[in-house]
Protein backbone atom coordinates (compact mmCIF):
# COMPACT_ATOMS: atom_id res chain seq x y z
CA UNK A 1 0.00 0.00 0.00
CA UNK A 2 1.14 3.45 -0.89
CA UNK A 3 2.18 5.51 1.77
CA UNK A 4 2.61 9.06 2.29
CA UNK A 5 6.34 8.87 2.30
CA UNK A 6 6.29 7.22 -0.59
CA UNK A 7 3.58 9.77 -2.03
CA UNK A 8 5.78 12.48 -1.30
CA UNK A 9 8.57 10.83 -3.51
CA UNK A 10 6.46 11.14 -6.58
CA UNK A 11 4.51 13.82 -6.05
CA UNK A 12 5.79 15.95 -8.86
CA UNK A 13 5.82 12.60 -11.34
CA UNK A 14 1.88 12.65 -10.35
CA UNK A 15 1.88 16.79 -10.92
CA UNK A 16 3.24 16.87 -13.90
CA UNK A 17 1.12 13.37 -15.72
CA UNK A 18 4.11 10.98 -15.37
CA UNK A 19 3.13 8.51 -13.59
CA UNK A 20 2.29 5.28 -15.09
CA UNK A 21 -1.91 4.06 -14.99
CA UNK A 22 -1.02 1.88 -11.71
CA UNK A 23 0.76 4.42 -9.62
CA UNK A 24 -1.63 7.24 -10.83
CA UNK A 25 -4.51 4.88 -9.33
CA UNK A 26 -2.43 4.24 -6.43
CA UNK A 27 -1.84 8.27 -5.74
CA UNK A 28 -5.45 8.87 -6.35
CA UNK A 29 -7.10 5.64 -3.85
CA UNK A 30 -4.02 7.38 -1.40
CA UNK A 31 -5.54 11.13 -1.52
CA UNK A 32 -9.37 10.21 -1.35
CA UNK A 33 -8.29 9.43 1.99
CA UNK A 34 -5.64 11.45 3.16
CA UNK A 35 -6.28 15.12 3.77
CA UNK A 36 -2.64 15.64 4.54
CA UNK A 37 -1.47 14.15 1.63
CA UNK A 38 -3.88 16.42 -0.88
CA UNK A 39 -2.69 19.52 0.94
CA UNK A 40 0.43 18.43 0.30
CA UNK A 41 -0.09 17.79 -3.48
CA UNK A 42 -2.07 21.11 -3.41
CA UNK A 43 0.55 23.23 -1.88
CA UNK A 44 3.59 21.58 -4.08
CA UNK A 45 1.53 22.72 -7.49
CA UNK A 46 1.46 26.04 -5.69
CA UNK A 47 5.16 26.28 -5.50
CA UNK A 48 5.60 24.96 -9.13
CA UNK A 49 2.90 27.56 -10.24
CA UNK A 50 5.11 30.20 -8.00
CA UNK A 51 8.28 29.38 -9.97
CA UNK A 52 6.58 29.94 -13.26
CA UNK A 53 4.72 33.44 -12.29
CA UNK A 54 7.88 34.59 -10.63
CA UNK A 55 11.04 32.71 -12.93
CA UNK A 56 9.60 34.32 -16.59
CA UNK A 57 9.41 38.21 -14.77
CA UNK A 58 12.95 37.83 -14.85
CA UNK A 59 15.50 39.64 -16.69
CA UNK A 60 18.55 41.17 -15.92
CA UNK A 61 18.40 44.65 -17.96
CA UNK A 62 21.97 45.76 -17.45
CA UNK A 63 23.25 41.89 -18.88
CA UNK A 64 20.59 42.44 -21.78
CA UNK A 65 21.99 45.72 -22.49
CA UNK A 66 25.37 44.88 -22.56
CA UNK A 67 24.36 41.94 -25.07
CA UNK A 68 22.65 44.46 -27.57
CA UNK A 69 25.54 46.48 -27.53
CA UNK A 70 27.74 43.78 -28.24
CA UNK A 71 25.60 42.35 -30.83
CA UNK A 72 25.34 45.63 -32.01
CA UNK A 73 28.84 46.22 -32.86
CA UNK A 74 29.18 42.79 -34.06
CA UNK A 75 26.25 43.71 -36.80
CA UNK A 76 27.81 46.70 -37.66
CA UNK A 77 31.39 45.56 -38.23
CA UNK A 78 29.56 43.35 -40.48
CA UNK A 79 27.56 45.68 -42.63
CA UNK A 80 30.70 47.75 -43.03
CA UNK A 81 32.64 45.09 -44.32
CA UNK A 82 35.88 45.82 -42.50
CA UNK A 83 34.98 45.55 -38.92
CA UNK A 84 35.31 49.54 -38.63
CA UNK A 85 32.72 50.29 -35.61
CA UNK A 86 33.74 54.02 -34.58
CA UNK B 1 -1.71 30.21 -26.03
CA UNK B 2 -2.80 30.37 -30.01
CA UNK B 3 0.04 28.16 -31.61
CA UNK B 4 -1.08 29.27 -35.07
CA UNK B 5 0.24 33.24 -34.21
CA UNK B 6 3.07 32.24 -32.10
CA UNK B 7 4.46 30.12 -35.02
CA UNK B 8 4.39 33.21 -37.13
CA UNK B 9 5.81 35.60 -34.68
CA UNK B 10 8.53 33.31 -34.24
CA UNK B 11 8.71 33.20 -38.15
CA UNK B 12 9.04 36.71 -38.15
CA UNK B 13 11.84 37.59 -35.63
CA UNK B 14 13.64 34.65 -37.33
CA UNK B 15 13.24 36.52 -40.86
CA UNK B 16 14.71 39.50 -38.88
CA UNK B 17 17.45 37.53 -37.19
CA UNK B 18 18.19 36.21 -40.76
CA UNK B 19 18.66 39.84 -42.36
CA UNK B 20 21.27 41.23 -39.66
CA UNK B 21 17.96 43.98 -38.22
CA UNK B 22 18.45 45.58 -35.05
CA UNK B 23 15.87 45.34 -33.53
CA UNK B 24 15.00 41.94 -33.99
CA UNK B 25 18.22 40.79 -32.39
CA UNK B 26 17.19 43.03 -29.30
CA UNK B 27 13.81 41.64 -29.04
CA UNK B 28 15.37 37.99 -29.40
CA UNK B 29 18.10 39.10 -27.08
CA UNK B 30 15.21 39.95 -24.01
CA UNK B 31 12.75 37.16 -24.59
CA UNK B 32 15.70 34.24 -24.80
CA UNK B 33 18.18 35.66 -22.75
CA UNK B 34 17.11 34.43 -19.63
CA UNK B 35 16.62 30.92 -20.36
CA UNK B 36 19.93 30.80 -22.13
CA UNK B 37 21.68 31.77 -18.43
CA UNK B 38 19.75 29.24 -16.75
CA UNK B 39 20.81 26.92 -19.51
CA UNK B 40 24.76 28.24 -18.75
CA UNK B 41 24.37 28.10 -15.30
CA UNK B 42 23.64 24.03 -15.24
CA UNK B 43 27.15 23.64 -16.73
CA UNK B 44 29.17 27.17 -15.52
CA UNK B 45 29.45 29.70 -12.49
CA UNK B 46 27.83 32.67 -13.42
CA UNK B 47 30.47 35.08 -15.11
CA UNK B 48 31.28 32.17 -16.80
CA UNK B 49 28.14 31.80 -17.97
CA UNK B 50 27.25 35.44 -18.76
CA UNK B 51 30.50 35.26 -20.84
CA UNK B 52 29.14 32.05 -22.23
CA UNK B 53 25.92 33.19 -23.56
CA UNK B 54 27.19 37.05 -24.59
CA UNK B 55 29.41 35.28 -27.58
CA UNK B 56 26.49 32.83 -27.78
CA UNK B 57 24.92 35.81 -29.25
CA UNK B 58 27.57 36.84 -31.52
CA UNK B 59 28.00 33.92 -32.96
CA UNK B 60 24.31 33.87 -33.86
CA UNK B 61 24.31 36.34 -36.15
CA UNK B 62 25.85 34.06 -38.67
CA UNK B 63 24.65 30.84 -37.57
CA UNK B 64 21.33 31.96 -37.58
CA UNK B 65 21.43 31.67 -41.92
CA UNK B 66 21.74 28.14 -41.03
CA UNK B 67 18.59 27.69 -39.19
CA UNK B 68 15.69 25.58 -40.77
CA UNK B 69 13.64 25.83 -38.17
CA UNK B 70 13.77 21.55 -37.68
CA UNK B 71 13.38 23.06 -34.03
CA UNK B 72 11.85 26.09 -32.33
CA UNK B 73 14.29 29.19 -32.47
CA UNK B 74 14.21 28.61 -28.57
CA UNK B 75 15.07 24.60 -28.68
CA UNK B 76 17.60 25.66 -30.98
CA UNK B 77 19.15 28.96 -28.89
CA UNK B 78 19.31 26.59 -25.61
CA UNK B 79 21.18 23.61 -27.35
CA UNK B 80 23.71 26.74 -29.09
CA UNK B 81 24.44 27.35 -25.34
CA UNK B 82 24.75 23.76 -24.25
CA UNK B 83 27.22 22.94 -26.54
CA UNK B 84 29.51 26.23 -25.62
CA UNK B 85 29.03 25.75 -21.93
CA UNK B 86 29.94 22.02 -22.46
CA UNK B 87 32.82 22.45 -24.64
CA UNK B 88 34.04 25.31 -21.71
CA UNK B 89 33.78 22.76 -18.99
CA UNK B 90 35.63 20.23 -20.94
CA UNK B 91 38.71 22.43 -21.33
CA UNK B 92 38.56 23.74 -17.77
CA UNK B 93 38.39 19.86 -16.85
CA UNK B 94 35.77 20.08 -14.82
CA UNK B 95 32.33 18.44 -14.92
CA UNK B 96 28.67 18.66 -13.86
CA UNK B 97 28.17 17.44 -10.14
CA UNK B 98 24.73 16.43 -8.82
CA UNK B 99 22.99 13.97 -6.42
CA UNK B 100 20.58 11.72 -7.90
CA UNK B 101 20.18 9.53 -5.60
CA UNK B 102 17.16 10.99 -3.32
CA UNK B 103 14.12 12.11 -4.18
CA UNK B 104 13.20 13.41 -0.77
CA UNK B 105 14.57 16.61 0.36
CA UNK B 106 16.44 15.77 3.46
CA UNK B 107 14.24 18.49 5.24
CA UNK B 108 11.22 16.84 4.23
CA UNK B 109 12.14 13.55 4.48
CA UNK B 110 12.36 13.96 8.60
CA UNK B 111 8.56 14.85 8.20
CA UNK B 112 7.72 10.91 7.98
CA UNK B 113 6.85 8.77 11.25
CA UNK B 114 9.02 5.22 10.32
CA UNK B 115 5.43 3.88 9.53
CA UNK B 116 5.86 6.11 6.37
CA UNK B 117 2.60 8.19 7.92
CA UNK B 118 3.43 12.12 8.12
CA UNK B 119 4.16 13.16 11.49
CA UNK B 120 4.56 16.94 10.88
CA UNK B 121 2.19 17.19 7.99
CA UNK B 122 1.99 20.00 6.08
CA UNK B 123 -0.31 22.86 8.15
CA UNK B 124 -1.32 25.16 6.07
CA UNK B 125 -3.47 25.46 2.75
CA UNK B 126 -2.31 27.62 0.08
CA UNK B 127 -5.49 28.82 -1.21
CA UNK B 128 -3.86 32.25 -3.41
CA UNK B 129 -3.15 32.05 -6.69
CA UNK B 130 0.44 32.20 -7.67
CA UNK B 131 -0.61 35.90 -9.25
CA UNK B 132 -1.41 36.87 -5.73
CA UNK B 133 1.25 35.84 -3.59
CA UNK B 134 3.54 36.93 -6.27
CA UNK B 135 1.85 40.69 -4.96
CA UNK B 136 3.56 39.87 -1.63
CA UNK B 137 6.68 41.67 -2.24
CA UNK B 138 8.73 40.46 0.90
CA UNK B 139 7.25 36.92 -0.33
CA UNK B 140 8.91 37.56 -3.80
CA UNK B 141 12.12 38.83 -2.46
CA UNK B 142 12.13 35.30 -0.36
CA UNK B 143 11.75 33.07 -3.47
CA UNK B 144 14.48 34.83 -4.83
CA UNK B 145 16.62 34.42 -2.44
CA UNK B 146 15.55 30.67 -2.37
CA UNK B 147 15.85 30.15 -6.40
CA UNK B 148 19.44 31.50 -5.77
CA UNK B 149 20.39 29.52 -3.70
CA UNK B 150 19.34 25.97 -4.80
CA UNK B 151 22.26 23.73 -6.63
CA UNK B 152 23.07 25.19 -10.39
CA UNK B 153 21.98 21.83 -11.46
CA UNK B 154 17.87 21.91 -10.09
CA UNK B 155 17.54 25.34 -10.64
CA UNK B 156 18.43 25.23 -14.42
CA UNK B 157 16.27 22.27 -14.55
CA UNK B 158 13.31 23.75 -13.30
CA UNK B 159 13.88 26.92 -15.11
CA UNK B 160 13.82 25.46 -18.48
CA UNK B 161 11.07 23.19 -17.73
CA UNK B 162 8.76 25.80 -15.90
CA UNK B 163 9.66 29.06 -16.75
CA UNK B 164 10.94 28.42 -20.43
CA UNK B 165 7.84 25.67 -21.04
CA UNK B 166 10.43 23.26 -22.11
CA UNK B 167 9.53 19.94 -23.17
CA UNK B 168 11.44 17.04 -20.58
CA UNK B 169 12.86 15.29 -23.68
CA UNK B 170 14.75 18.92 -24.79
CA UNK B 171 15.61 19.53 -21.12
CA UNK B 172 17.42 15.91 -21.50
CA UNK B 173 19.36 16.92 -24.67
CA UNK B 174 20.18 20.11 -23.68
CA UNK B 175 21.00 19.38 -20.14
CA UNK B 176 22.66 15.55 -20.80
CA UNK B 177 21.09 13.94 -17.96
CA UNK B 178 18.24 11.03 -18.70
CA UNK B 179 14.64 11.61 -18.36
CA UNK B 180 14.65 9.07 -14.27
CA UNK B 181 17.75 12.51 -12.98
CA UNK B 182 15.45 15.01 -14.45
CA UNK B 183 12.89 13.95 -12.10
CA UNK B 184 15.04 14.37 -9.44
CA UNK B 185 16.39 17.58 -10.07
CA UNK B 186 12.83 18.66 -10.79
CA UNK B 187 11.13 17.54 -7.64
CA UNK B 188 14.17 18.15 -5.15
CA UNK B 189 14.11 21.77 -6.12
CA UNK B 190 10.33 22.08 -6.07
CA UNK B 191 10.43 20.72 -2.64
CA UNK B 192 12.62 23.55 -1.83
CA UNK B 193 10.55 25.83 -2.68
CA UNK B 194 7.49 24.02 -1.05
CA UNK B 195 9.22 24.84 2.22
CA UNK B 196 10.20 28.02 1.82
CA UNK B 197 6.21 29.25 0.74
CA UNK B 198 5.23 26.85 4.04
CA UNK B 199 7.35 28.35 6.46
CA UNK B 200 6.57 32.08 4.78
CA UNK B 201 3.10 31.23 5.30
CA UNK B 202 3.55 30.49 8.76
CA UNK B 203 5.86 32.85 10.20
CA UNK B 204 5.89 35.38 7.76
CA UNK B 205 9.60 35.17 7.71
CA UNK B 206 12.12 34.10 4.87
Amino acid sequence: MLMCRDLARIASDYIDGELGPMDRVSVKMHLMMCGHCRTFIGNLRASVDLINAHSSQQVDEEFVRRIDERVTESLNARNSGNGNSD
Amino acid sequence: MDTATHQSDEDILIQGLKSGNQSAFRKAVRLYTPGMLAVARFYLDHSAAEETVQDCWVTVIDAIQKFEGRSGLKTWLHRIVANRAKNHLRKAKREVSADFSETLDPELADRFAPNGRWATPPSLKINESAQALMENDALSDCLDQHLAALPETQRSALMLYEAHQHKSEDVCNILDVSASNLRVLLHRGRQKIFLMVETFQETGEC
